[in-house]
């Protein structure tokens, strides 16, 4: 994964014509100056919960569209992780632009603009769309024990099944990748897709969805397992494995 | 050198899959994988479980998604 640094979205707005070099050094001072300017405590630390009452320029507006808006893909389908349906995702997408957009005065040119944004969406998330659906053991889930999870950890397998249980994986369809990721656990599977798919530190996801960094590890470890031993039933329910049925990897 | 056997290899596997290891952590795991065939083809069950879940979320956000936020982005912007 690519972590854009600043620079490509001043270059794109060179690209672009619209601005001289002397206007973006002057765009990038003033955005910076308003954040100096702001009595809010680091504003890298939580992203922003009310809008910013503040003047958005048409050159703000023309920055944010050259930096954050390249990631919308990347927010859409962590979107889908998080809602799992097409049309709360897309919803949730926009009000985190939206969010981003008012808040941008607050974003410090030169940090982890992707971070930024991942933690302005997973907060509203959280916030506006978790409570609405039906997650019984939400929140009490990091407190489960493993073999309430229905994963013991005590697989003895051998070397072939394993490198059976690669070929097997490498050959699933994506689709069932897909739906055996969003089975597992919401946290778990959040954890996997920060980590997996967007590639972020275990201290980066620490910080977008607040919790220590412990947790995140064994959050990631959590779902891996439960992903792996979902696709091996898969793969054996369909004899795409060519392994014997993977011996200890089941409850 | 010596070997940092399979329980450590093992227990660090994932954070030495998503980089997460100190460096002479990491250079230990690696030795030990390079004499455990049992420890290298558990690693490549990891990558390979990585790679298909990369393969899987590869979403791309509908158009008229794109559309609207930029609409929005402009309509908040004309009434500052």
């Amino acid at each position: 994964m690519t972590m854009t640094a600043p620079v490509t979205g001043v270059e794109a707005v060179i690209d672009d014509g619209r601005f001289t070099g002397e206007s973006i050094a002057q765009e990038l001072h003033s955005l910076l100056m308003t954040t100096d300017a702001t009595e809010e405590p680091t504003p890298t630390a939580e992203a922003p919960v009310a809008p910013a009452k503040r003047v958005i320029s048409a050159d703000t507006r023309a920055l944010f569209e050259d930096q954050a808006l390249q990631y919308m893909d990347q927010l859409y389908a962590a979107a889908m992780r998080m809602t799992r349906n097409p049309a709360d995702a897309a919803d949730l997408v926009q009000e985190t632009f939206v969010k981003a957009y008012q808040a941008f005065g607050q974003f410090t040119q030169g940090t982890n603009l992707k971070a930024w944004l991942y933690r302005i969406q997973t907060n509203t998330f959280i916030n506006n769309y978790r409570k609405n659906q039906r997650n019984p053991y939400q929140g009490t889930i990091d407190e489960l024990e493993d073999w309430q999870l229905g994963n013991a950890e005590s697989v003895t397998q051998s070397t072939s099944t394993r490198s059976a249980e690669a070929e097997a994986i490498d050959h699933l369809p994506d689709s069932a990748v897909k739906d055996a990721l969003q089975s597992i656990p919401e946290d778990f599977r959040l954890a996997v897709y920060f980590a997996d798919v967007e590639g972020f530190s275990y201290q980066e996801i620490a910080d977008i969805m607040k919790t220590p960094v412990g947790t995140v590890m064994s959050r990631l470890h959590r779902g891996r397992r439960m992903l792996r031993d979902m696709l091996a039933d898969y793969a054996r329910d369909r004899g795409i494995s060519s392994a014997p049925a993977a011996t200890g990897s089941k409850k | 050198m010596t070997d940092c056997g399979c329980d450590k290899a093992k227990a660090e596997l994932e954070e030495y899959l998503h980089n997460e290891l100190a460096k002479a952590d990491a250079a230990d795991v690696a030795e030990h994988m390079a004499n455990c065939v049992d420890c290298t083809t558990e690693h490549q069950v990891g990558i390979v479980l990585t790679a298909a879940v990369q393969r899987a979320c590869k979403e791309k956000a509908p158009e008229e998604l794109r559309a609207e936020v930029l609409l929005k982005l402009r309509e908040i912007q004309a009434t500052h």
